[in-house]
């Protein structure tokens, strides 16, 4: 029970921390809306974890809800450094199309 | 016979070689009409060296043009710089020639003959054709069959040298090749799309100076890591 609390009030920090973040407008709406679906998966596993342990027992599982939360957690961290490393392999090329096409420009511009 | 006259580029990218370029431009010069050198963000002198000897040089059959990153952004971009203006001024062939001293001037001539006569659209400079480059023994003996049997697996490139940055492609090929790839990679990326548009391929014997190691095993992994994010990306 404990340890559920602890674990909410971490995500309604984070939770809080995303509104503030939007209400900035540092992050764009698909952004916010993409964190805030995930916060709200994570409280929901957090209170219902009981019933993820029932649906563990029923797909053959051997391991207990919460073992199936950090392997959940491992693969989700797995997927978002894949893309972070994809779009930022899209961004260094970009910037090399800019500072191609400035360089080209500003030779031009000097003859 | 007559050589054709064709309008040829040198494209050389340069990062920090205020030691060699002069000495590799004055190289060149005596080879070719046109030479772009693309200072990729050098912090030393390099830019104001190319951009004097281009004043000195400069005339109405040569000519010597200095472009410069404003930021450092790898060797495949230099050279896609580099390519991108030669290819608006007109060029007809456009050949890469390393700033460090390390290929040989005299071998310009025996890379650009296939394509004065048309022969061939793409001619690489091969370290392993015979004539004996100075190249570490576990450059030669490990890193190197590695990355030929790379190639060769996963591209069914059956060239010699599947990591040479001297090459010469005319300016057909050129239009169907974009250096996508930043650093070390465009290498690789080059042989794969010349091979991909059944572009006429010839590789031709040179000779590599060593004054550095240079690509290691790192870099290998490096550009095995940059092929593949760039093929999923």
């Amino acid at each position: 029970m404990l340890q559920q609390f602890l674990a909410l009030t971490i995500v309604l920090y984070f939770v809080i921390r995303l509104f503030v973040q939007k209400s900035k407008d540092k992050i764009s709406f698909s952004e916010f809306i993409f964190w805030f679906i995930f916060w709200m998966f994570v409280s929901s596993s957090v209170v219902f974890i009981k019933k993820i342990d029932s649906l563990a027992v029923y797909f053959g599982f051997s391991a207990s809800g919460i073992n199936i939360l950090s392997y959940l957690a491992l693969a989700i961290l797995f997927y978002l450094f894949f893309r972070i490393r994809i779009r930022l392999a899209e961004m260094e090329r970009n910037i090399s199309i800019i500072n191609k096409e400035l360089t080209i420009k500003n030779y031009k511009k000097i003859i | 016979m007559s050589i054709p006259k064709k309008k040829i580029f040198c494209v050389i990218p340069a990062w920090n070689e205020e030691a060699n370029i002069v000495k590799t431009l004055e190289d060149v010069i005596l080879f070719t009409d046109e030479i772009i050198v693309v200072d990729d963000g050098s912090t030393d002198d390099t830019l104001v060296l190319v951009n004097n000897f281009a004043k000195k040089t400069n005339t109405k059959n040569k000519k010597v043009i200095a472009l410069s990153h404003i930021i450092n952004r790898g060797q495949g971009a230099a050279l896609a710089t580099g390519n991108e203006l030669a290819l608006s001024l007109g060029a007809d062939i456009i050949f890469h020639f390393d700033a460090d001293g390390q290929f040989l001037s005299t071998d310009i001539s025996k890379v650009l003959e296939p394509l004065l006569f048309d022969e061939f659209d793409v001619v690489l400079g091969s370290r392993f054709l015979g004539l004996e480059s100075e190249m570490p023994f576990s450059k030669k003996n490990i890193i190197m069959p590695i990355a030929r049997l790379f190639m060769n697996f996963f591209f069914n490139a059956h060239l010699t040298d599947p990591q040479s940055g001297f090459r010469a492609l005319n300016r057909g090929a050129w239009e169907k090749i974009d250096i996508e790839q930043d650093g070390m990679a465009h290498c690789s990326e080059i042989i794969i799309k010349v091979l991909k548009n059944n572009l006429r391929v010839k590789e031709v014997p040179i000779k590599v100076l060593y004054s550095e190691y240079g690509l290691g095993a790192s870099g290998g992994f490096k550009i095995v890591k940059d092929l593949f994010l760039r093929k999923i990306s």
